[in-house]
């Protein structure tokens, strides 16, 4: 099934998408007709509309997509790429990076969503494939760099010493801030981010990292400690 | 403990920043705040820290991204296509069939390797008991062996060979009897055998160099002839090849073959002088081509066909023995099969015959005839004679010309093994 391209009106086609039986709170919502399904003997349903389906949440979009209508997929992309190249992007602070990721962890959860059970809100699912993705991708990075003679963090620690030592009139804040966050380690970073960025519940963080509350806890602690001794000039010029 | 206390100041005042410490933490948190200037400023770095981060900037949606992704799940889906010789929507069903397969193939191989290796095992326990329990152990024999140039040329003249130079037994076949052949295995038959020696009929019949190779080759293939044609074996059994009789005719014939007439006569000569059972008669022997008219010397046993005697029994039976292999094992432990034979020998000569019922049922036309230190066998052998009357050389019973009359439909072969073969002549 050709999956359709950006600004494709799905109206004007003349296929009808066909909402299983397992669609459920979107489906009382779409009058029904006399048209009958060739197929299924099934009643037909008109198609919705893109604004219709746009506003439909992330359930009924996930329902529609495993009873067959993949094409949905591209709403739930669109609701939630922004948010996932953002973490992607404070993650690895590398702009030409992580539109691969991002569309890698894409291309995973749509492989994966037909599997999806309801168990988690699907951004919290989307979430933990986003850092586990990148958490393989560190590896890999990490991997790579065993034999060389500076260590990934090592470098961006110089990196950042030589930023902070400008004149403060000269230091772009968010910038040493995206450095610092670079300096911590994939964990605590991670955990950092999803809560002070991306403002996640402290439940949700140990859902997305699958660890326990108290951990989340501590590694959130010990993250901003860790990035407060990184950014020490910083902090003390932010509070004077 | 200073350091588990303050991990746990650091988290409750992190979480205090976040604001999701219960009012009582919160109150707590307060306190110490009021009292504590170190704890306000790291509040205060936290609360600086956690703008700064929630102050990073966003980036803008990628317009171009469900695109690329369209395009990567299109070459996706044709690589998958292009991969899968079928449908993928078949693919966990194909996998099924092929595990299943795999898994059938695997457990058939997985039985019949058993299957086969228990095959090998027990082929190869049957091939060491047959060597080991049968023919090392010598319940199987031949009753002789290395039969040498010497006493092959024995056999093939007088029909009498044997067993070795200090026994006194010895296997004697002619055509005597009226009934057929005779085959006698008996303690004083020494004393009846003639001697003739390679050298004194080299002396007699004056062979050419050509004629001397080709005898020699035709005594080698006797003596091999004569080994796998008497066998030995436990509980005073002996199998004995059926054809083994025709032999002594044959050899008489092939060296009389490969003769010049003036050579053939002084060959029948050497017969004539120590009574050798068969005569030579030349009939239409062409000068100069000696040597192109040989009998074909059969291998003995004929179709591995042997008769088996039993103190109670006669009978035919078919046994398939290897006798290239069971003459390397002869050679290997020659020594040990010896004693084995020499003991089965004399269990042979100890023996008691005793007097088989005339009407027992035996295979028909052949009998068995048992005296009280000799036991005999007849063994009609039809149609022998109209092969001997085609030949260029004809050879006939000395003593028994009247058998080859035309009226006489066939011979019969008769065995006779026995203590004293002085009633040997007297056939029943």
């Amino acid at each position: 099934m050709a999956i359709p391209m950006p600004g494709a009106d799905w109206q004007s086609e003349n296929e009808p998408v066909w909402i299983g039986v397992r669609a459920r709170s979107f489906v009382p919502s779409f009058p029904r007709t006399n048209n009958a399904n060739p197929m299924t003997n099934d009643e037909a349903l008109p198609k919705p509309s893109v604004e219709v389906l746009r506003k439909m949440d992330d359930e009924a979009l996930i329902t529609a997509f495993q009873s067959g209508d993949r094409d949905v997929y591209r709403f739930l992309v669109e609701r939630y790429q922004e948010r996932i190249r953002n973490l992607l992007y404070s993650i690895f602070h590398d702009r030409d990076f992580i539109d691969d990721l991002a569309q890698e962890v894409f291309i995973k959860a749509f492989q994966a969503l037909p599997h999806f059970r309801f168990e988690a809100s699907f951004y919290t699912w989307l979430y933990r494939i986003a850092v586990n993705k990148s958490r393989d991708e560190l590896r890999k990075k990490k991997s790579r760099r065993f034999f060389s003679f500076q260590t990934l963090d090592e470098g961006i620690e110089k990196e950042l010493n030589i930023r902070l030592s400008v004149p403060p009139e000269d230091r772009d804040i968010k910038e040493l801030v995206a450095m610092g966050l670079q300096t911590l380690p994939e964990k605590f970073r991670t955990a950092v981010i999803l809560k002070d960025i991306e403002g996640l519940a402290y439940e949700e963080i140990a859902e997305v990292m699958q660890c326990e509350l108290g951990t989340v806890k501590s590694r959130i602690s010990r993250a901003r400690a860790m990035l407060r001794k990184a950014l020490k000039p910083l902090m003390e010029e932010v509070h004077s | 403990m200073k350091k588990m206390k303050k991990e746990k100041m650091d988290i409750l005042l992190s979480q205090y920043v976040d604001g999701v410490l219960s009012e009582k933490d919160a109150q707590q948190v307060e306190s110490l705040l009021a009292m504590d200037a170190f704890a306000r400023q790291q509040v205060a770095d936290l609360k600086n820290l956690k703008y700064l981060l929630g102050s990073q900037p966003k980036l803008n949606p990628d317009s171009g991204l469900w695109t690329r992704f369209a395009i990567a799940m299109d070459e996706q889906k044709e690589e998958e296509h292009n991969l899968l010789p079928f449908p993928r929507k078949y693919l966990p069903a194909v996998t099924l069939m092929v595990s299943a397969l795999i898994l059938v193939m695997g457990t058939l191989v997985i039985q019949n390797r058993m299957q086969f290796l228990q095959f090998l095992s027990t082929k190869s326990q049957a091939v060491r008991e047959a060597y080991h329990s049968k023919i090392l152990q010598s319940s199987l024999l031949p009753l002789f062996s290395k039969v040498d140039k010497e006493r092959a040329l024995q056999f093939s003249l007088f029909g009498t060979l044997q067993l070795d130079e200090k026994s006194e037994t010895a296997l004697r076949v002619d055509e005597q009897s009226e009934k057929g052949y005779r085959i006698e295995v008996g303690n004083n038959l020494k004393r009846k055998t003639k001697s003739v020696t390679f050298d004194r009929f080299v002396a007699e019949v004056k062979p050419s160099a050509a004629q001397k190779k080709i005898i020699d080759s035709l005594l080698e293939l006797t003596g091999r002839r004569i080994e796998s044609s008497v066998l030995i074996g436990e509980n005073n059994t002996m199998a004995i090849a059926p054809d083994l009789p025709k032999l002594n005719r044959i050899m008489v014939t092939n060296i009389a073959s490969c003769l010049e007439p003036l050579q053939r006569v002084n060959f029948e000569r050497l017969l004539e002088a120590n009574n050798a059972p068969y005569t030579v008669t030349a009939k239409s022997m062409p000068v100069g081509q000696t040597g192109n008219h040989f009998q074909r010397i059969p291998k003995f046993p004929q179709d591995d066909r042997f008769v088996i005697i039993t103190p109670d029994t006669m009978m035919y039976s078919q046994i398939h023995i290897d006798f290239d292999s069971l003459r390397r094992q002869m050679e290997e432990n020659f020594v040990a099969a010896e004693i084995r034979r020499e003991v089965i020998m004399k269990k042979f000569r100890a023996r008691e015959f005793r007097r088989l019922p005339r009407n027992m049922h035996f295979p028909s036309p052949d009998q068995i005839f048992n005296g009280e230190e000799f036991f005999s066998v007849e063994i009609n052998v039809p149609g022998e004679e109209e092969n001997q009357q085609q030949m260029h050389v004809v050879v006939q019973p000395r003593f028994r010309k009247h058998m080859l009359a035309p009226e006489m439909s066939g011979h019969s072969t008769q065995m006779r093994i026995g203590k004293d073969t002085a009633s040997a002549d007297t056939t029943p």
